[in-house]
């Protein structure tokens, strides 16, 4: 590799690499001297871009942040109906994994790592789905339901695990048994068990179900 | 006199919830009223330029005050 990249470029290259690095062996299992060696530099050389291994693996999440797409689309031109919005969210949300997977494997490695930081990151980036259906459910759901607060948190919970075992069954281990559904035919078939399951159909939610102030 | 008309709080909200009760708000409000809206999700800033961008709604000021975002918008004619 040549040695006369500008700063930004190299910085890139450090970040890229290792993206890649952490993705495949979690936070914990590479070394700043791997990374190095993978982008062809010195240790040294690194330290001048990033402090300290955990400021390069806080840069590779800022690099997600960065690139998470927005629901803002969704919301302008899907309507305001619950299903719907949660249907063009989750597309949304699985197409940009499909496109960067990296993002789910740290994810899932940070759950057994216990990085604070990544803990914190992959929460807000769930927190999306989560507050919405739980906000759609407070308003839809009948006031003297038992166990109302219990039902909307288990939900929440439900769809979370829902889309990132789909996302982990396409993206990170491709199953034959799974080879004809699309990602996206998937998780439209889950969104739709999800809705039923939680006790609405779609014409009851167009008339009742749309979040309001 | 208040600079807006309606006051919108979505602390604690991450996208797409600020958006869509924006959404909602600037529905029920008359053209040249302004909506003035409370984050605290980092990404709304970008969001709020791009729903106006979109909605064709006047993003009149995006700024910071003591650590939670506030937005002014004015509903298009």
């Amino acid at each position: 590799m040549s040695n006369r990249l500008s700063g930004p470029e190299r910085r890139e290259t450090i970040l890229s690499a290792a993206q890649g690095l952490f993705a495949r062996k979690g936070f914990h299992g590479v070394s700043i001297d791997e990374i190095a060696r993978a982008v062809n530099v010195s240790p040294a050389i690194l330290y001048r871009h990033f402090d300290s291994k955990q400021a390069l693996y806080e840069a590779v999440l800022e690099k997600f942040s960065g690139q998470r797409q927005s629901y803002v689309d969704t919301i302008v031109n899907h309507g305001t109906r619950f299903e719907d919005a949660l249907a063009g969210m989750t597309q949304v949300y699985i197409k940009n994994i499909a496109q960067n997977p990296d993002i789910l494997r740290i994810e899932l490695h940070s759950l057994l790592e216990g990085n604070p930081a990544t803990h914190a990151f992959f929460q807000n980036r769930w927190k999306s789905f989560t507050d919405y259906i739980e906000f759609g459910l407070n308003e839809y759901l009948p006031y003297d339901l038992p166990d109302r607060e219990k039902i909307i948190l288990s939900a929440g919970l439900m769809f979370q695990g829902m889309v990132r075992e789909v996302l982990i069954q396409k993206c990170l281990q491709p199953q034959d048994r799974l080879i004809d559904l699309s990602l996206h035919e998937l998780s439209h078939e889950l969104v739709n068990l999800f809705l039923h399951s939680i006790g609405i159909n779609k014409t009851q939610l167009s008339r009742k179900a749309t979040i309001s102030d | 006199m208040s600079d807006f008309d309606s006051e919108l709080d979505a602390s604690g909200l991450n996208c797409p919830l600020p958006i869509l009760r924006a959404k909602k708000a600037i529905a029920a409000m008359d053209a040249g009223q302004t909506l003035k809206i409370i984050a605290t999700d980092p990404g709304s800033v970008k969001d709020f330029e791009a729903f106006c961008k979109q909605t064709g709604n006047t993003l009149k000021s995006s700024g910071e005050e003591d650590g939670k975002f506030v937005f002014m918008i004015e509903k298009a004619a």
